[in-house]
């Protein structure tokens, strides 16, 4: 390319150069008059330099190479010109030219499509390059290299191995599959195998045994049965008092549920004296109106400053009341200590009397005991509190009188079992009691009145 | 008496405890994978006795769990299968994000995968603890079998647990355990013993689901791949107690009978065969071609005195036993459209009677409906068009109530257009005293092999009361008060039975009953008791007794209720019957 470039610099260089512009032959009329500038500074080279002929010239060349597929300058004189010999072929051409359909006629779009250049697209260099041809040939002598001293590249050391296994008929190791395939096979789990006979430090650090399961664990959290089979009421054609018996109960849940319900709505109740308008606009407008007869009392500055506080003081004791207070006290003393000897010497003969509390004492902790142990015994059955929500118990499956099918075609099944199955899960305690998580917009939802809509309306 | 001062919560059940999410970042895991952990491990939370002192002093509501448990689950191998997957979901995206189509095929080749294997083994260390605990798997394999194929779950768990249901429903009616079935609103409840375990499990209604929206799928999703796991296995080893093969073939003699025209229409080749299975009309293939049916006969010592007696007791409960295993033998069913296929089949093979349905029903007919042999036709419709004199057209409730009382009932009760009695619970169990229902009684009397009173005696009967109701019905008041004097009779004259001494009339030539006698002699005896007792005891005695008669006398009144409201519908009936 370069070479080419050169050779067109030199074409045009060339007093013999014809241009395609008439205007460009020659020095363009009017040059500028320089300015002066520092030529210091990068960026006054490019701005004051005055390259407009260059490019002209440069057009120019492109545009020859385009039309004419060359400069003109190099063509030779056979390719431009022709001997004129008049118009003899005038006369032929259109009988030769035998008239085609409008199908021959190529259309207007393909040739306006047609590339009009004359220059060849240049070739895509890419396509015929490969890329890190280098390492590639590198790495291929030194696998022949390797190969010709004998060593295998490993993804054929690997098949020839398999087919090895293969061939032998050893098991070759399979991927593993996936718990719920539903073609996967099932073996004897509780088999006695081999006992171990390794080292059970070994197999400990090793972790090839797994840590035994406490025992604890295997307690079930709650006493409750897996499957709780309801009762005779819920029969798709039950017994009628069965059925009674079952529509009570579902009534008594629902009155307990309505009562709390009712109950809650008492408390948030508002009370009687609402405000009106008419008293909220007394309030508002209270001490603006003046009334002559309501006058505020001003309250009685007169109170008295003076502090009532303790006046008297306590007079010294003399010494003989000291005295006479101290034998008192002695005196209340023994009295006491006495009364306490009587009291001691009386007890002997209460001795039923104190017998029979202590019996009752005993009994009464006793029942304490038996009651305690039954209540931990009803709570084993209960649900715990495990989180955040506690358990809720689900409504009792009831059909009405009037929903019962008489037969078992015209039954339709009550409730569901995948809920049932759940909540059962979450009432043996084996799960924490849930709510599905609520949807929280992130962004408000904006609503515009499109322009059908307001056509309609 | 120095000494440093004790912090708090840092001993006891502070230190007992972990909340959840101080475990789960302990085990480096998600919180969806530590609840599936948990789930398959068997680790529960707990609820602490002393809330605010494990809570550091906050009262508020939260998750604990025990921290040796937590401790416990730091060894287990599938933790770090778990966050081998995560690394490999955040590759995989990673390799969808770039359009790397080979690096996303290489990885779905390499999908780390978890075995559950182990952790069976150490939750169900023998294998009867295992079957003990079945009763949750069988119910919830059984539930996601009936899912539709809609998204809420894999397809491929769904098809699992149908393969792993029919396997256990083939399993039953292979070794005769069922033992009662129950039908409600919810669902089919069915009860079998399997090596002396008593299982109960519940099937839903065919095309019964909307999903509910309040239940967690994830949850229940790993519920379902821990049961399905332990399903299997159990499964397997109970094929293996039986002899036969797993996984379960049909019996080569039947297959051949199976064939039809119709098996192309109905199903695919590569599923033909598991739907035969699951049609549940052919027995299965066993590992040795035993005899027909092995007669297990108890081993005979030689005993003497009360042994040998129990001994019979007890071979005659087993004769019974096999008796009623089989009370269908003989008897051909044809299942009518409209009836519950699978349940019906199930139940029917169950107890070793022949079942078969219309060819375009399902697959797996054996015979069709012209078939002279046929001796049972249920019906689920009003009436039906061509029928034959040879064979009882009955209602599937009778099915259902004669495996209840393993006896064949009389079908009369149970004809088309008929109303039917009421399906009474197997799972209800009357104590002495209980208001029984006198369905109850009277399929009871039938067990004890009593014949039922014929059609027309009763009627007989009915008219009559008819006639005594009519008098009545003028002098309700009173009969309401004759209704309670009688009562207070009835008790009077038990606790008479009870308490007062049994004359003996001298100079009576009489023979002597020596049965009477007997009883006489039992009731002097407890008589003499009473009186020997002590205060205390006395007390707690007529207290229990108290208890009892209480109980009589609320069944009584419950009895009473029952046949005025059965004497009350009966007119009913009459008036219209009049009317018409």
């Amino acid at each position: 390319m370069a070479a080419a470039r050169r050779n067109k610099r030199m074409a045009a260089s060339q007093p013999g150069f014809l241009s395609f512009n008439s205007g460009l032959d020659g020095n363009s009329s009017d040059i500028k008059r320089r300015k002066r500038v520092n030529k210091n500074k990068k960026k006054n080279w490019n701005k004051y330099s005055d390259i407009q002929d260059v490019e002209e010239f440069l057009d120019d060349v492109r545009l020859q190479e385009k039309a004419a597929g060359g400069l003109i300058a190099e063509k030779p004189d056979a390719t431009l010109f022709f001997v004129d010999t008049g118009e003899k072929d005038k006369e032929t051409q259109p009988q030769t030219t035998v008239k085609k359909g409008k199908r021959s006629k190529p259309l207007r779009i393909d040739l306006i499509l047609q590339p009009d250049s004359r220059i060849p697209a240049p070739k895509n260099v890419l396509a015929f390059q490969q890329p890190n041809a280098k390492k590639q040939r590198r790495m291929a002598e030194k696998a022949a290299r390797l190969a010709a001293m004998g060593v295998l590249p490993r993804r054929e050391k690997l098949l020839r191995l398999r087919q090895a296994a293969a061939a032998s008929g050893l098991p070759v190791k399979e991927n593993p599959v996936a718990n719920n395939n539903p073609e996967r096979a099932f073996y004897d789990l509780w088999s006695a195998g081999t006992p171990e006979t390794d080292d059970p430090y070994y197999l400990e650090q090793t972790k090839k045994k797994l840590v035994k399961r406490p025992d604890r664990l295997n307690e079930k959290p709650s006493v409750l049965p897996a499957i709780e089979v309801v009762g005779p009421g819920g029969s798709y054609n039950p017994d009628f008092f069965s059925h009674q018996d079952l529509l009570r109960e579902a009534h008594e849940v629902e009155v307990k549920k309505l009562r709390a319900e009712e109950r809650l709505a008492r408390q948030l109740a508002v009370k009687e004296d609402i405000a009106t308008e008419e008293s909220s606009f007394k309030e508002q407008v209270e001490g603006l109106i003046e009334e002559g007869d309501v006058e505020p009392e001003e309250p009685e500055g007169g109170s008295e400053d003076t502090v009532i506080g303790p006046t008297a003081t306590q007079e010294k004791k003399t010494e003989k009341q000291r005295r006479k207070e101290k034998a008192q006290r002695i005196k209340a003393l023994r009295r006491k200590a006495d009364r306490q000897m009587i009291d001691k010497q009386q007890q002997l003969f209460q001795l039923r009397s104190i017998r029979a509390n202590l019996k009752t004492q005993e009994q009464r902790t006793r029942q304490r005991q038996a009651q305690r142990k039954a209540n931990q015994e009803a709570q084993k059955s209960m649900p715990r509190r495990l989180g955040r929500l506690k358990f809720q118990t689900p409504d009792l499956d009831v059909q009405l009188s009037h929903e019962l099918a008489g037969s078992l075609r015209s039954l339709k099944p009550e409730g569901s079992i995948l809920k049932d199955r759940f909540m059962s899960l979450q009432k043996r305690n084996l799960i924490e009691p849930r709510e599905r998580a609520k949807f929280k917009r992130k962004y408000k939802v904006k609503y515009s009145e499109k322009r059908a809509f307001r056509e309609i309306v | 008496m120095g000494g440093l001062q004790k912090k708090k919560y840092e001993s006891g059940s502070a230190t007992n405890y972990i909340t959840r999410n101080k475990a789960r970042k302990k085990l480096s895991l998600s919180l969806a994978d530590f609840r599936r952990l948990c789930i398959l491990k068997g680790i529960y939370p707990h609820e602490p006795k002393h809330k605010k002192k494990v809570n550091k002093g906050s009262t508020a509501p939260r998750t604990f769990y025990l921290l040796k448990d937590i401790r416990f689950l730091l060894h287990e191998p599938i933790v770090g299968k778990f966050r081998e997957y995560k690394i490999f979901v955040r590759k995989l995206r990673k390799a969808y994000g770039k359009a790397e189509w080979g690096g996303v095929e290489r990885l779905k080749e390499n999908k780390p995968v978890y075995k559950l294997d182990h952790i069976i083994k150490e939750r169900y260390p023998t294998f009867i603890d295992a079957v003990r605990d079945v009763d949750d798997s069988l119910s919830m394999c059984f539930l996601f079998s009936t899912f539709a194929r809609t998204g809420k779950c894999h397809v491929q768990t769904i098809q699992l647990c149908r393969r792993l249901s029919v396997e256990w429903m083939n399993y039953v009616i292979s070794s005769r355990s069922l033992r009662k079935v129950f039908l409600s609103i919810k669902g089919i409840y069915y009860q079998a013993e399997v090596l002396g375990q008593t299982i109960t499990w519940i099937i839903p209604y065919q095309f019964a689901h909307d999903h509910p929206t309040d239940v967690d799928y994830r949850v229940m999703a790993t519920f379902t791949e821990f049961y399905t796991t332990l399903l299997g296995f159990v499964n397997f080893r109970l094929y293996q107690t039986l002899n036969l093969v797993y996984p379960p073939k049909l019996d080569g003699q039947g297959e051949i009978n199976l064939k039809s025209e119709f098996e192309e229409d109905y199903a695919l080749d590569s599923e033909s065969y598991t739907e035969k299975l699951s049609a549940l009309s052919a027995s299965l293939a066993r590992m040795v071609p035993s005899a027909e049916e092995e007669e297990t006969e108890l081993d005979h010592f030689p005993t003497e005195g009360e042994d040998q007696e129990k001994m019979e007791e007890r071979e005659k409960m087993e004769h019974e036993q096999i008796k009623q295993k089989k009370f269908f033998e003989g008897l051909k069913f044809f299942l009518n459209r409209e009836v519950p296929r699978e349940s019906l089949a199930f139940v029917i093979r169950c107890f070793g009677g022949e079942v078969s349905w219309d060819k375009s029903l399902c697959i797996g007919s054996t015979y069709d409906a012209k078939d002279e042999t046929i001796t049972h036709h249920i019906v689920d419709r009003p009436s039906i068009d061509t029928q034959y004199i040879n064979r009882y057209y009955i209602q599937p409730q009778w099915v259902y109530d004669s495996v209840n009382a393993k006896i064949l009932l009389p079908v009369e009760e149970y004809f088309l257009g008929v109303t039917l009695p009421p399906h009474l619970s197997p799972f209800v169990e009357e104590t002495e005293g209980d208001y029984v229902p006198p369905e109850k009684l009277k399929l009871m009397a039938l067990q004890r092999g009593e014949k039922p009173q014929t059609e027309d005696e009763e009627e007989e009967e009915e008219e009559e009361e008819d006639e005594d109701e009519e008098e009545d019905d003028q002098s309700e008041e009173e009969e309401e008060a004759e209704d309670e004097a009688n009562l207070a009779e009835i008790e009077e004259k038990r606790s008479r039975g009870k308490s007062l001494s049994v004359k003996v009339t001298p100079g009576k030539a009489k023979a002597e009953n020596r049965k009477r006698a007997a009883e006489e002699e039992k009731a002097e005896e407890k008589r003499l008791a009473i009186m020997m007792m002590k205060k205390r005891e006395k007390y707690l005695y007529d207290k229990i007794m108290f208890g009892k008669k209480r109980n009589v006398r609320e069944a009584n009144k419950l009895a009473a209720k029952r046949k005025a409201h059965d004497d009350a519908s009966k007119e009913d009936k009459k008036k219209k019957k009049k009317k018409c």
